[in-house]
């Protein structure tokens, strides 16, 4: 469904209307007011040049974004391993109170964690983490601290694409494996749960993509993130949109190639699929 | 889509010409008081800002995070001033052009350590430190260094964190934006407040460890006992006494001053 959405999308062909007209209108008083504002002369070019020497390669300042950009990478691929686990868990104890292996006191756990975990935003929940539950762990690197959050975070959502995408097996399925005589845990194992893979790790994937982003807010407790890292250097050198800019591009970048991964994978899983 | 971008482009180029408008510029602090001001969150510019504003202080004042981003906005034109200390604030002087600090002082204030309230143990051997500092010269010393030289070219490795001393850890909370006094450096810290925590850390014979946090989370993190002591060019108000101890004061009659453009202020 998502696929054909998008290829819908992308094949939709409009000729030039009205709007691209306004749009080039808009682009030409644009550039001539930049070239007007004199950006376009040698001294804007060298002054560029010279704030970027500043806040990137002079004492090797560049070192601080990659440190950033380890860090948010180190925070998010641990969160999302724990969130894994926690999604996994908790969807396996919802799918199965909905098919028969009825544990009351479990699955209302399990509703409390998820809402509460995304009815709240994950910075508020970094902050409680932080400074009440673990206000008195003070040998425990905040690192450690904000993969526990965001992960606890991340599994209320994951749990929630991974029931989803239980559900979106038709549940003729399920009927047809259990008529052929495999019990509730062999169809799940043999039948649902391989075909529900195809629909979820896409999904897992936007899950990662979301969290890395996400993890921009550590810097609050004192984590030296990417976001951070920027941050820090326009301490440094007082230049505020530099940094910022180049932390944007270095997200973007991330996103941009995940982003692709996630398409290749997905045309991956639908091959053989008619 | 693309009409609704270029409407959207329409839109943003017709409020940068109609929102450009002249005003008569600033003389004295006076006139700051119906004016747009901005602080960094927590400070005591906040404070000072506030009490000029009075009851328009919801419609005039903003606050910010970092220095940096009141300081962008004050050069859009966002803003009109920015409270905030002398040294940090002559620092953007150097730096960034077209600024320029009011002649007329704001208040004086004083800075000290600030510690978890009741932890007087604490604050009595660091009482005890910085007045030994105080008398041998170490701390003129270190204010030296950074008032009468690049400050920028100290490498952070020099700085002696007592690593491994056997009394513990002391961690110290600050906020490193906040030249001369912290400044992250690469992996490192520096600063007047940094060098004056690992000389006390010395004599307490214990490690420094600094935690670096946003201004407005640090006397959460000393209260929560996250850190032992906060030293961040933390004014001495009554306000913050109710809810932390203090050492002694560290630097006395430090002004508060407004920044604003330099076009925009006639001496």
């Amino acid at each position: 469904m998502q696929m054909t959405m998008r290829n819908k999308f992308l094949t939709r062909h409009n000729g030039a209307g009205r709007g691209d007209m306004l749009l080039g209108v808009v682009a030409v008083f644009l550039l001539y007011a930049l070239y007007n504002s004199g950006f376009f002369t040698e001294a804007a070019w060298n002054d560029f040049n010279r704030r970027f020497y500043q806040n990137f390669i002079k004492d090797r300042r560049y070192m601080m974004l990659v440190d950033g950009l380890r860090a948010t990478i180190f925070m998010t691929s641990w969160a999302t391993f724990i969130g894994l686990i926690v999604g996994l868990i908790l969807s396996v104890i919802r799918v199965a109170y909905k098919g028969g292996a009825r544990i009351p006191v479990l699955n209302a756990l399990a509703n409390t964690y998820i809402t509460v975990l995304r009815g709240t935003p994950a910075m508020v929940q970094l902050l409680i983490w932080n400074f009440t539950i673990f206000a008195s762990a003070r040998d425990l690197n905040t690192q450690y601290i904000a993969i526990l959050a965001f992960g606890l975070n991340s599994g209320a959502y994951i749990a929630e694409i991974f029931r989803g995408g239980i559900e979106s097996i038709d549940h003729g399925q399920m009927e047809a494996a259990r008529s052929l005589g495999l019990s509730y845990g062999l169809s799940m194992k043999l039948v649902v749960l391989p075909q529900a893979l195809r629909n979820v790790i896409p999904m897992l994937f936007n899950e990662f993509i979301a969290l890395l982003k996400e993890t921009s807010v550590a810097g609050y407790i004192g984590i030296d993130d990417l976001t951070r890292a920027g941050q820090n250097i326009q301490a440094l050198t007082l230049e505020h949109s530099q940094p910022l800019v180049m932390v944007a591009i270095i997200y973007l970048v991330i996103v941009l190639f995940l982003t692709h991964v996630v398409r290749k994978l997905e045309e991956w899983l639908s091959r053989g699929r008619r | 889509m693309k009409k609704f971008l270029a409407c959207v482009a329409v839109l943003i180029v017709l409020c940068s010409v109609a929102f450009a408008d002249e005003n008569v510029k600033l003389k004295s602090v006076e006139q700051l008081k119906t004016e747009k001001l901005a602080a960094q969150r927590g400070t005591v510019g906040q404070f000072i800002a506030e009490d000029l504003l009075g009851d328009k202080k919801a419609s005039l004042l903003t606050t910010y995070e970092k220095y940096v981003d009141a300081v962008a906005s004050l050069r859009q034109g966002k803003i009109r001033a920015i409270i905030m200390d002398e040294m940090p604030a002559k620092r953007f002087l150097q730096s960034v052009e077209g600024l320029a600090i009011m002649d007329e002082a704001l208040s004086e204030e004083n800075y000290a350590i600030g510690f978890r309230k009741g932890n007087t143990e604490l604050v009595e051997k660091v009482n005890k430190a910085l007045s030994e500092m105080k008398a041998d010269g170490t701390l003129d010393k270190i204010f030296d260094k950074y008032l009468n030289g690049d400050y920028l070219e100290i490498n952070p490795e020099t700085i002696d964190f007592n690593k491994g001393a056997k009394g513990g850890k002391l961690v110290v909370g600050t906020e490193a934006g906040f030249a001369p006094y912290e400044l992250k450096v690469g992996n490192g810290f520096i600063g007047i407040d940094i060098e004056m925590c690992a000389e006390i850390a010395k004599k307490l014979d214990r490690e420094l460890v600094v935690e670096h946090m946003n201004f407005d989370a640090l006397p959460m993190a000393v209260s929560t006992n996250k850190v032992d002591m906060i030293c961040a060019g933390i004014t001495v108000t009554d306000e913050r006494k109710e809810n932390m101890d203090f050492s002694d004061n560290y630097v006395v009659g430090a002004k508060q001053v407004a920044l604003v453009r330099a076009d925009d202020y006639e001496k």
